[in-house]
C-alpha cells in the first residue's frame, strides 16, 4: 500500500462521499456518527484497493449494518435538539426503529432494491419486505397522514 | 402520501449537510489500520515463538516430552469394554438388552440391511453368480421352498430350485453355507441339496434315512453332516482322499442340531461338555459347569471359541419369574481362556405392581439361536425376530437387522 493517497481511490471516494454522508446521516441521526462511519468504512476499504470485488457493497456494508439493534443499541440522534429545530421528517424518521429506518432510507432515498437490501444488511428478502412495509406506515403516521390504504384519496 | 413523494423529502432534511472530503483521511486511516495489523500480527508470531522456544528449552533440559504422559502399563480393556454384570459357573456373563430396545441399539452394517426382508426382484444365480455367499432365505412357493441368496456386495439372486419343506418345516438350518463362502446345503426328505453359487448347480444326493433336519459343513469345506433324530450323516461334497466313501454314518447325536464340528457343545450324559469332531464322531474335550437345562440350534465355532444357546436352569443371578432365562454361551475351546456368557432374561414391567411381578416382555423357548460369526469376535445372533451382533471381546451388542424373514443362515461374506 502506497503512502500516497491512491488517485483512483480518491476518485471513487469522490464520487460516492456526498451521497453516502447524506444516507448515513438519515440512519444514524447525528452528522457526526454518519461522518465517523463512513470514514471507517473507506478506511477499511483503501488497504484492500483493488483486491475487494464489489467496493460498494464492501462499504455499504460496513456503513450501514453497524446501524442495526444487534449492533448498537443507541438511539437515533445523538446530537441535542437545537431550539426550533422541529422538522416533521426528522420526527417521522426518529419514531421507526433502528431497521426500519435503515431500510427504509435504503430503500427510498440511496434507491437500492430490496434485494440488494437484503444483501448489504444481510437479512432476508421477507425480512427486509416486512420492515420496509412496517416503516412506510410509521413514517406516514409520523407526519400525520392516515392510513397507507388511504393514499392518493383526498384527506 | 405517495411512495414517490418520500425522496423528496429526504432530500430536503440533508440539504444542508456540508460536503465532506474524505478521501485523504480514509487513505491515513487505511494505512494506519494496516501497520495496526502487521504489529499484531508480529506479535501473535514473537509470542508462539517464544512459547515454543520455552518449550524445546524446557524439554531439552528436563528430557521429558512436556504433555506426553505415557501411562504406567498398557490398557486392559479395548475402547468400549463394557463390564460384566457377573459370573456364572466361573465364566463372566452379561446381561442383553431387553425385549424391546432392539432397535435403540447401535446398527451394525451388513449387506443384510435394515430390515431383512425377502427381496421383491432377485437376479438369476445362474445369470448372476455370487462369489461369496452372505446369507441365505427361503421364499415360499406353493408347497415348496426357492432358496434365495444374498452376495456379500448386497445383491440377491434366486437359485431356481424347488426345495420340499422337511419335518420341521422350512429346510433351513443356520449352517448351511460351506467356510468358504461357495456352496449352501439343504437338507431335505430323503437327502441332501447342495447348490454352488458360481456355477447355479445342484447337487442331489441320496441318504439312508429320510426324516433329515440339519445340516453343517466340516471346516475343509468339502463335507457336511446331515442329521435327523435317528442318525447322522457324514456326507462327502467335494473330493475326498484313499476312496472315502460318499455316505459315513456316524454316533448319532441327542438332536439334530447338536452335530456340528469342529467343536460341539451339548450335555455328555447330564453335564454339559465340549465336544471335539475326530473321524468317527465327538470325543468331550472338557466338561463345562454350566447350568444347562436344554441345548439350541447350533454350535458355531470362530476364533478358538465355540458358541451356542442353551435354556439355563433357574439362575440365582439373574431371577425370572415367567420364563426360563436362555444363555448364548461362547466357550473357549483353550481351557486358559475365558469363557463368557450372555443372558436373555425377561423385561420387567416399568410400574410392578406388589405381589404380582410380572415382566413386560419374555423371550419365549425357540425364539433365540446362535447364527454364526461375522468376524473371528464377533457372534451372530437371532433373538426374538432381530439379528444382533455380540461383541466378545467388549460385551456389547449391537443391532443388525430387523428379521422379517422366516429363517437365515449367514455365511462368510456377512462382513463384506
Amino acid at each position: 500500500m502506497r503512502d500516497t493517497v491512491d488517485p483512483e481511490f480518491a476518485s471513487y471516494v469522490d464520487a460516492r462521499q456526498a451521497r453516502w454522508l447524506r444516507c448515513a446521516y438519515l440512519v444514524y441521526g447525528d452528522l457526526d456518527r454518519a461522518e465517523e462511519q463512513l470514514l471507517h468504512a473507506f478506511s477499511r476499504l483503501a488497504p484492500r484497493w483493488g483486491r475487494v470485488d464489489d467496493p460498494d457493497v464492501f462499504v455499504q456494508r460496513l456503513l450501514y449494518q453497524p446501524a442495526l439493534p444487534h449492533w448498537t443499541a443507541a438511539p437515533w440522534n445523538h446530537a441535542p435538539p437545537q431550539p426550533g429545530d422541529e422538522d416533521p421528517v426528522r420526527t417521522a424518521l426518529a419514531g421507526l426503529s433502528a431497521v426500519q429506518r435503515t431500510v427504509f432510507v435504503l430503500l427510498y432515498f440511496e434507491e437500492l432494491t430490496e434485494f440488494e437490501i437484503a444483501d448489504v444488511l444481510n437479512l432476508s428478502h421477507n425480512a427486509v419486505h416486512g420492515h420496509a412495509q412496517s416503516a412506510m406506515t410509521a413514517f406516514r403516521t409520523g407526519l400525520g397522514y392516515g392510513d397507507w390504504r388511504n393514499a392518493g384519496k383526498p384527506r | 402520501m405517495r411512495r414517490e413523494e418520500v425522496r423528496p423529502l429526504l432530500e430536503r432534511v440533508t440539504d444542508d449537510l456540508p460536503e465532506p472530503d474524505l478521501a485523504d483521511a480514509a487513505w491515513s486511516g487505511g494505512l494506519a489500520l494496516q501497520r495496526k495489523q502487521r504489529r499484531s500480527t508480529a506479535i501473535v508470531v514473537l509470542v508462539v515463538a517464544l512459547v515454543v522456544a520455552a518449550t524445546v528449552i524446557t524439554a531439552a533440559i528436563t528430557g521429558t516430552r512436556p504433555g506426553v504422559v505415557p501411562p504406567d502399563r498398557p490398557p486392559t480393556h479395548p475402547p468400549g469394554y463394557v463390564p460384566p454384570a457377573g459370573q456364572i459357573a466361573g465364566m463372566d456373563f452379561w446381561i442383553a438388552p431387553p425385549s424391546g430396545s432392539e432397535r435403540f441399539l447401535d446398527r451394525l452394517a451388513t449387506p443384510l440391511g435394515d430390515p431383512l426382508r425377502l427381496p421383491d426382484d432377485p437376479s438369476d444365480l445362474a445369470i448372476e453368480p455370487i462369489e461369496q455367499i452372505a446369507a441365505v432365505v427361503l421364499s415360499r412357493l406353493g408347497d415348496g421352498y426357492e432358496p434365495i441368496l444374498l452376495g456379500s456386495d448386497g445383491l440377491w439372486a434366486r437359485a431356481n430350485r424347488l426345495l420340499d419343506p422337511i419335518a420341521t418345516g422350512a429346510p433351513l438350518s443356520p449352517g448351511a453355507i460351506s467356510p468358504d463362502g461357495r456352496r449352501v446345503a439343504f437338507p431335505q426328505p430323503g437327502h441332501v441339496v447342495v447348490i454352488d453359487s458360481m456355477t447355479a448347480e445342484g447337487m442331489r444326493i441320496p441318504l439312508p434315512t429320510g426324516d433329515v433336519r440339519s445340516v453343517s459343513w466340516l471346516p475343509d469345506g468339502e463335507r457336511v453332516l446331515v442329521s435327523g433324530p435317528t442318525a447322522t450323516y457324514r456326507v462327502l461334497v467335494g473330493t475326498g482322499g484313499n476312496g472315502e466313501r460318499l455316505i459315513t454314518s456316524l454316533h448319532t447325536g441327542t438332536t439334530p442340531d447338536a452335530a456340528t464340528a469342529p467343536y460341539r457343545l451339548d450335555n455328555l450324559e447330564g453335564q454339559a461338555t465340549l465336544l471335539d469332531y475326530v473321524e468317527s464322531g465327538w470325543t468331550a474335550d472338557y466338561p463345562l459347569q454350566l447350568p444347562v437345562d436344554t441345548w439350541v440350534g447350533q454350535t458355531f465355532t470362530g476364533d478358538a471359541v465355540a458358541a451356542r444357546l442353551f435354556v439355563a436352569y433357574p439362575l440365582p443371578q439373574v431371577p425370572t419369574v415367567a420364563s426360563r432365562a436362555q444363555v448364548f454361551a461362547a466357550i473357549s475351546t483353550l481351557r486358559w481362556q475365558p469363557s463368557r456368557l450372555l443372558v436373555l432374561g425377561e423385561t420387567p414391567h416399568p410400574t410392578p405392581t406388589p405381589g404380582s411381578p410380572t415382566p413386560a416382555a419374555v423371550r419365549t423357548s425357540g425364539c433365540c439361536q446362535m447364527l454364526g460369526w461375522y468376524n473371528e469376535g464377533t457372534a451372530l445372533l437371532q433373538v426374538s425376530g432381530w439379528v444382533l451382533a455380540w461383541e466378545l471381546r467388549t460385551g456389547q451388542v449391537h443391532r443388525v437387522a430387523a428379521l422379517e424373514v422366516d429363517g437365515l443362515a449367514v455365511g462368510p461374506g456377512i462382513d463384506g
